[in-house]
């Protein structure tokens, strides 16, 4: 059986370069009670570095 | 509110990896075993996350977080005091049986220990009321994104529906345990920024304490008297009535979540799904019902911008998460909320859809209609059975958009027929002289004992159809009662007629009941890979948090 956490690790880290590129680019779009945070830029990198773990685990097991 | 592309962007990206592990996992299958119960070839992490997941319904997700709102940190107790200890139960106590007995599915397994009428009881029971469940969270989805995002009722429904089948009805239960994986992280890693950002905004776990008086946020103090807590429950209900008999009938016998643990590689992977899952679990209340509390907590700030969504004066439990993301997510992030709510929506509903599949195929069809056909028919009819479930769930949803009040009513109808099972099974698995008479009476007159209590007593203004004998304060404590009284019934009765009747023979009872079977040994393990220290170290951790909450 492939290992799950190939998919899951890409769409994650799909998920991180999505948010991060759209924090970046808008960095003005801001909800009404979080304005003094880019929320979408941090929780990009969140998002996208728990990706590429998965990816490594995936990666190292195969190695 | 409304989502802008980014937000379409990340829910078409959700949606292309669902349907592709759905795709990919399709070559996998080429026997009914492979559909239905995965060919018992899953390794431990995949099913335990699995196991937490299908419980993860949009309806948890959303009536969490509300729940938080009006209850407090009490409501953790669905958490802590609830699942916990019986998952680590049935992992220990259960599973050896379950696994061991090469039963396909739970009713089979009441089959092999009891008979069949009590494993026809249990099978239809169990159906009607995965169709239901999954009609109900359907509703409750549709519901939420007509009202919040304005999209059509029945067109989102339907395509949310559609994408679970495709992926269900490829893979079979493999696929809805990948994707409940998949869903779970999503879940987690979508929510878990709205308790942060809501409790920075009410000035952290300190500033929430300010602000609310004690009895929110302790789990115990003060419980002494139904009057003194939010919830309205005592000590013995909330300990006797959710603790030990509501948990341990949902989590020890409900083959939604067993059948993750039974699609195991082995029996230790089977015995640890639960006690590993316990683990995640009991963090779980960070996620889904502290933003609730927050919520609280920033309505009572002088200028916080937010206050809670009332209805008719009323707060609107299920308006509570919805109206937090509106206010601290910004476009982008808002669309993984709600890709994260469809997540949810979707592994609980594919729980309940591959579980349906399996009952129906092998208790219902293959215990009555048909025996004895080529496997193959019965891959044929576990891949029919998928799709007659979905179509019957949204026949469900649709019902429930006009009679709200019946699905209510259905709900406190399924309290009833969980809680005296955990009866039957307790005395099944661990009294060799409980005999199918027994269970079968014990079983009905439970049933009927919890429906007449739900009829005789009323809370807030529902139940007491055939009259008045006492008003609980809240459903929740009505719930509790009604689980009490039901398992009392079920036990009593299964075992005084099992006394004067006739058991089994030691020999047929080999691997089914304890003291007739030997127990799998696992000393050369490291500790981590034995399930008896790990369900140490998961309830030391679990009552070290009950007791820092006090």
């Amino acid at each position: 059986m492939w290992d799950l956490r190939l998919p899951a690790g890409l769409f994650f880290t799909g998920l991180g370069i999505i948010l991060c590129a759209y924090g970046l680019l808008f960095p003005g779009i801001r909800a009404e009670l979080a304005s003094d945070i880019n929320v979408n830029l941090y929780s990009g990198i969140s998002m996208g570095v728990f990706g590429i773990i998965l990816l490594l685990l995936a990666w190292r097991k195969r190695a | 509110m409304t989502l802008a592309t980014v937000d379409y962007l990340v829910l078409a990206l959700y949606f292309a990896f669902v349907l592709g592990i759905g795709w990919l996992l399709k070559k996998k299958v080429t026997t009914s075993s492979d559909f239905l119960t995965s060919g018992r070839s899953l390794p431990v992490w995949i099913t335990s996350l699995a196991f937490i997941a299908t419980n993860l319904g949009a309806q948890e997700v959303i009536g969490m977080c509300g729940s938080g709102a009006k209850y407090g940190v009490m409501q953790a107790h669905f958490y802590w005091l609830g699942a916990i200890p019986a998952m680590l139960f049935v992992g220990l106590f259960m599973m050896p049986f379950y696994y061991g007995s090469r039963a396909r599915s739970v009713p089979e397994y009441l089959k092999l220990r009891f008979d069949e009428k009590t494993r026809t009881f249990n099978a239809v029971s169990f159906a009607v009321m995965t169709i239901f469940s999954s009609g109900v969270s359907m509703y409750v989805l549709g519901k939420l994104l007509q009202l919040v995002l304005g999209w059509n009722f029945l067109a989102s429904v339907l395509f949310a529906a559609a994408i679970v089948l495709v992926y269900t009805s490829l893979g079979g239960l493999t696929s809805a345990i990948y994707n409940e994986v998949l869903q779970f992280f999503l879940i987690v890693l979508g929510f878990a920024p709205l308790a942060i950002l809501a409790v920075i905004k009410a000035g952290g776990w300190g500033g929430i304490q300010q602000r609310l008086e004690p009895k929110w946020t302790h789990a115990w103090q003060y419980m002494g008297n139904a009057a003194d807590n939010p919830m309205g429950s005592d000590m013995f209900s909330v300990v006797v009535g959710l603790g030990f008999v509501l948990s341990f009938g949902y989590w020890c016998t409900n083959f939604l979540v067993v059948q993750r643990a039974m699609a195991a590689d082995s029996m230790s992977s089977a015995r640890r799904t639960p006690i590993i899952a316990a683990f995640p679990k009991m963090f779980m209340p960070l996620i889904v019902i502290l933003p609730g509390i927050a919520a609280l907590a920033l309505s009572r700030m002088a200028g916080s911008g937010y206050s809670l969504p009332m209805l008719d004066g009323k707060l609107d439990a299920d308006m509570v998460m919805i109206s937090l993301m509106g206010k601290f997510y910004p476009a982008g992030l808002l669309g993984v909320g709600i890709t994260a709510l469809m997540a949810s929506f979707m592994s609980g509903m594919a729980g309940n859809v591959t579980a349906f599949n399996t009952v129906w195929t092998y208790d219902i069809y293959q215990g009555h209609i048909r025996k004895g056909a080529p496997d193959s028919h019965y891959l044929m009819v576990g891949r029919i059975s998928t799709v007659v479930g979905t179509l019957l769930s949204v026949a469900a949803a649709y019902v429930a958009q006009f009679y709200k009040n019946i699905m209510d009513l259905l709900q406190l109808v399924f309290g009833v027929v969980n809680a005296p099972l955990f009866a039957t099974f307790l005395l099944g698995m661990f009294w060799m002289r409980a005999t199918g008479l027994g269970a079968f009476s014990g079983l009905v007159s439970g049933t009927t004992a919890g429906l007449l209590t739900l009829s005789l007593t009323v809370a807030e203004d529902k139940g007491g159809w055939l009259g008045n004998l006492h008003t609980f304060r809240s459903t929740m404590a009505q719930n509790f009662w009604i689980a009490m009284v039901s398992f009392g019934v079920c036990f009593v009765v299964t075992v005084l007629l099992s006394v004067v009747g006739k058991a089994k023979p030691a020999a047929d009872l080999k691997g089914l009941v304890w003291g007739a079977t030997d127990m799998p040994k696992t000393g050369d393990e490291p500790w981590h890979k034995r399930p008896v220290p790990l369900a140490v170290v998961a309830a030391v951790v679990c009552i070290a948090i009950n007791i820092w909450l006090w």
